[in-house]
C-alpha cells in the first residue's frame, strides 16, 4: 500500500517497538514467517526473512540505507554532529555527497535558525523536527516513527504530526507509527492497526496484525 | 549505493568528529594511556643509559680485550701462528724479555732536554692500542705513549734519538739510534712513559744487549743464533670481550698463567644481565597493564555510545563500516597517548641527567632513548591499540541494536 498511513496503538509493552523493529529489518524474525519488502520506486521484491536466514546482514542495512527513514522517541540525533550534519547523513550514506539538501529540508520543517547548532541545544520538539528531516533526507519509501511524539507537550505533538502527514503525503511515502496517543493519531488521519505480539522467547515470535474499523 | 571506500571515508570522518566533540573524555583517555607509557620509557631509558655507560668501555676500551702473560714462557714461530690463525684472537705480536725492552731516549732538537726510560711495546699494523694512529715500521718509525711524548716536548713527525748500552767483554758500549716519531698514542693506550716498536726493532735491541750483531744498523757482536727464535712474552687482544673468557681458560688450560679484565668484564656483564631481567618483569607487568587499560577503555567506550551505534546501523550503515569507529578512535587515542609519553618523556630526561650529571661525568647520560626505541614503542602501542580495537569491535557487534534503542 503505497502511501499509506498507519498507526499501531496500544500501551508501553505492548509490542509497537518490537513491530516496527521488525518492519525496520533491525530486529531478527522468528522462523517459518513470511516477510517481503517492495520498494515504492523499484520494481523488485525483497525477501527479508530469507535474507535474515541466511545471515545477509548487508542487504537489509542496504535496504534500510535506501529504503527506510526512522524517527525515533528522543530523536537519535548523533550529539557530536550538527543539526546540518545530522539532515545530510542518510543521504551523506546513500549517494556519498550530502546534496545540500538540509536548508530545503530545515525550511519544510521550519527549523532554518537551528542548522549550525548542535542537537543539545535544541528543544526536544525541535529534535523531533530535525529527526523526521534525517529521516526523509534520502528519499525513502517508508517513515518508521516510534513514539514521535511521546515526549512533547500536546499541542507541538499535534503540530508535528501534522507536519509530518503534510509531508508523506506530498512525497506519496508510506508511513508507520506506534504511538498510545489514540486521538492525535485519528486527527492526524492515520489508519488505526491493531496488533498482538506473542513472545516465548527471543525466537520465536507471532505477530498478529488486524485492521481495527 | 556508494561504493565501500566511500562509506568507510564517512565512518572515519564521523569517529573522528566524535573524537573532537567529546574532547574532554577523549583527552582523559589519552592521558591515561601516556601515563602507563611514561614510566616504561623512562624505565628502559634509564637501564638503557645505565648499562650503556658500563658496557661502553667494555666495546670502546681495548685494555679490556688484552691478555698479557703473567710470567716469562719461551713461544715460538709457530704457537704465533696458531694464535693469529684462531677466530677469537684479533691482534697477537711477540714481546722480548722485559729487561731486555728498554731504550733512552732523547730529543733531536733539543740536546740540552731531559733524557727519558721508555719501555718499549711490540707493535704492528691492527695493534688495537694505537687504532687509527700510523703504527711503528722497520727500524727507523716508532709511536710514543702521550707521557713520554710530554716529558720529551716531542709530536708526531719530530725526530727522537735512542741510547743504547751494553757491558760486553768489561767495556761498555753505546749506540746511538734515530728514530721519527710517527704518532703519538692516546693517554689510554700507555700510561707509562713508553714507546711502540716494531717487532723487527723489538729484536735489533734485544740482539744488541744480548751482545749479537745486528747488520741491518751496523752494531757488531757475537753472530747471531741458528734456528728459530723464541719470544719471552706476547701481547694479545682478543676479538671482542665476550672472547677474553674463552681464550683466558685456553692459556690457562695450555699451562701459560695469564692476566685480564675477565672479572670487570663478567661483573658488567651480569648486572647487565640482572637488570635486564627485572627490566623486562616490571615492562611486561606493565605491557599486559597498558594492554587492558587501553582495551577496556575502548570497550567502557562502545558500551556507552551503544545508542550512536545503533542509531547509525539504523541509518543502514554496516556493521562492518561501523567497526571501524573504535578502530579509527583506538589507534588515534594510541598515538596521541604516546605522543604525549614521548613529550613529557624528554623532560623527565632532561632532568634525570641534570641530577646525576655529577655522578656518572664525562658529557654520559643516565637515562636516554634511541629514535628505534621510539618507534618501537609507537609500534606496541598500535598493537595494543589493535587489540583494544578488536575487543570494541568484538563489543560492538554483539550489540542488539534494538536492546540499545529501547533503553533511550
Amino acid at each position: 500500500m503505497p502511501g499509506a498511513k498507519l498507526a499501531f496503538i496500544g500501551e508501553s509493552g505492548s509490542g509497537k517497538s518490537t513491530l516496527l523493529e521488525l518492519l525496520a529489518m533491525i530486529l531478527r524474525p522468528g522462523e517459518g514467517g513470511q516477510f517481503t519488502f517492495h520498494p515504492r520506486t523499484q520494481d523488485e521484491t525483497h525477501d527479508v526473512a530469507a535474507a535474515w536466514q541466511a545471515g545477509n546482514l548487508d542487504l537489509l542495512a542496504d535496504l534500510r540505507s535506501r529504503h527506510i527513514g526512522y524517527v525515533l522517541q528522543h530523536g537519535g540525533l548523533l550529539p557530536y554532529l550538527s543539526v546540518r550534519d545530522n539532515i545530510e547523513l542518510s543521504r551523506r550514506l546513500l549517494h556519498g555527497t550530502s546534496d545540500d539538501v538540509a536548508e530545503r529540508w530545515a525550511e519544510r520543517l521550519r527549523i532554518t535558525d537551528q542548522l549550525d547548532k548542535r542537537p543539545a541545544e535544541l528543544s526536544i520538539g525541535q529534535r523531533q523536527r530535525v529527526a523526521i528531516a534525517r529521516a526523509l533526507a534520502h528519499d525513502p519509501s517508508v517513515l518508521i516513527a516510534d513514539e514521535p511524539t511521546a515526549a512533547i507537550d500536546p499541542l507541538n505533538a499535534e503540530r508535528i504530526m501534522r507536519l509530518m502527514v503534510g509531508l508523506v503525503d506530498e512525497l506519496g511515502v508510506t508511513l508507520i507509527v506506534a504511538s498510545h496517543a489514540h486521538a492525535l493519531m485519528r486527527h492526524a488521519g492515520l489508519r488505526m492497526i491493531e496488533h498482538l505480539v506473542e513472545t516465548s522467547d527471543r525466537n520465536s515470535m507471532r505477530v498478529t496484525v488486524t485492521h481495527a474499523a | 549505493m556508494q561504493p565501500d571506500v566511500s562509506r568507510l571515508r564517512l565512518v572515519i570522518e564521523l569517529a573522528l568528529r566524535e573524537f573532537t566533540h567529546e574532547r574532554v573524555m577523549s583527552a582523559c583517555f589519552v592521558l591515561s594511556l601516556s601515563a602507563v607509557l611514561l614510566p616504561l620509557l623512562v624505565l628502559f631509558g634509564l637501564k638503557f643509559g645505565i648499562i650503556g655507560n658500563l658496557l661502553e668501555p667494555l666495546k670502546e676500551d681495548p685494555r679490556y680485550r688484552q691478555i698479557l702473560p703473567a710470567g716469562s714462557g719461551s713461544y715460538g714461530p709457530d704457537w704465533f701462528a696458531a694464535m693469529a690463525a684462531r677466530s677469537d684472537v684479533a691482534f697477537i705480536v711477540p714481546r722480548t724479555r722485559a729487561i731486555a725492552a728498554t731504550m733512552r731516549l732523547q730529543s733531536v732538537d733539543n740536546e740540552a732536554g731531559r733524557i727519558i726510560s721508555v719501555e718499549l711495546i711490540p707493535s704492528a699494523s691492527g695493534d688495537p692500542a694505537l687504532s687509527g694512529l700510523e703504527p711503528p715500521r722497520g727500524l727507523d718509525t716508532i709511536a710514543l705513549s702521550l707521557d713520554a711524548a710530554d716529558k720529551l716536548g716531542v709530536s708526531e713527525g719530530d725526530s727522537v734519538k735512542g741510547i743504547l748500552s751494553r757491558t760486553l767483554g768489561g767495556e761498555r758500549q753505546t749506540v746511538l739510534l734515530p728514530l721519527a716519531v710517527g704518532a703519538v698514542a692516546s693517554a689510554a693506550a700507555f700510561a707509562r712513559d713508553g714507546m711502540f716498536v716494531s717487532p723487527e726493532l723489538l729484536m735489533a735491541v734485544e740482539d744488541f744487549k744480548d751482545g749479537r750483531a745486528v747488520e741491518a744498523l751496523g752494531w757488531s757482536g757475537a753472530a747471531a743464533t741458528e734456528g728459530p727464535r723464541y719470544f719471552a712474552g706476547f701481547r694479545l687482544y682478543a676479538r671482542s670481550v665476550d672472547d677474553v673468557a674463552g681464550l683466558r681458560k685456553a692459556l690457562m688450560d695450555r699451562g701459560i698463567d695469564v692476566r685480564s679484565r675477565v672479572a670487570d668484564i663478567e661483573l658488567v656483564q651480569a648486572l647487565d644481565r640482572n637488570l635486564s631481567i627485572v627490566f623486562w618483569i616490571i615492562a611486561g607487568i606493565a605491557a599486559v597493564g597498558y594492554g587492558l587499560a587501553f582495551g577496556s577503555s575502548v570497550w567502557a567506550n562502545v558500551d556507552r555510545k551503544r545508542l550512536e551505534f545503533s542509531v547509525l546501523r539504523l541509518t543502514g550503515f554496516r556493521t562492518r563500516a561501523i567497526v571501524w569507529f573504535p578502530i579509527v578512535q583506538a589507534v588515534l587515542t594510541g598515538v596521541l597517548g604516546w605522543l604525549v609519553a614521548a613529550l613529557v618523556f624528554f623532560v623527565v630526561q632532561a632532568g634525570l641527567n641534570i641530577l646525576f650529571a655529577e655522578t656518572v661525568g664525562g658529557g654520559e647520560s643516565v637515562c636516554r632513548l634511541l629514535p628505534a626505541h621510539f618507534i618501537l614503542a609507537l609500534l606496541l602501542t598500535l598493537g595494543a591499540a589493535a587489540i583494544a580495537a578488536a575487543l570494541g569491535g568484538r563489543r560492538l557487534a554483539m550489540l542488539e541494536p534494538s536492546l540499545a534503542l529501547r533503553e533511550a
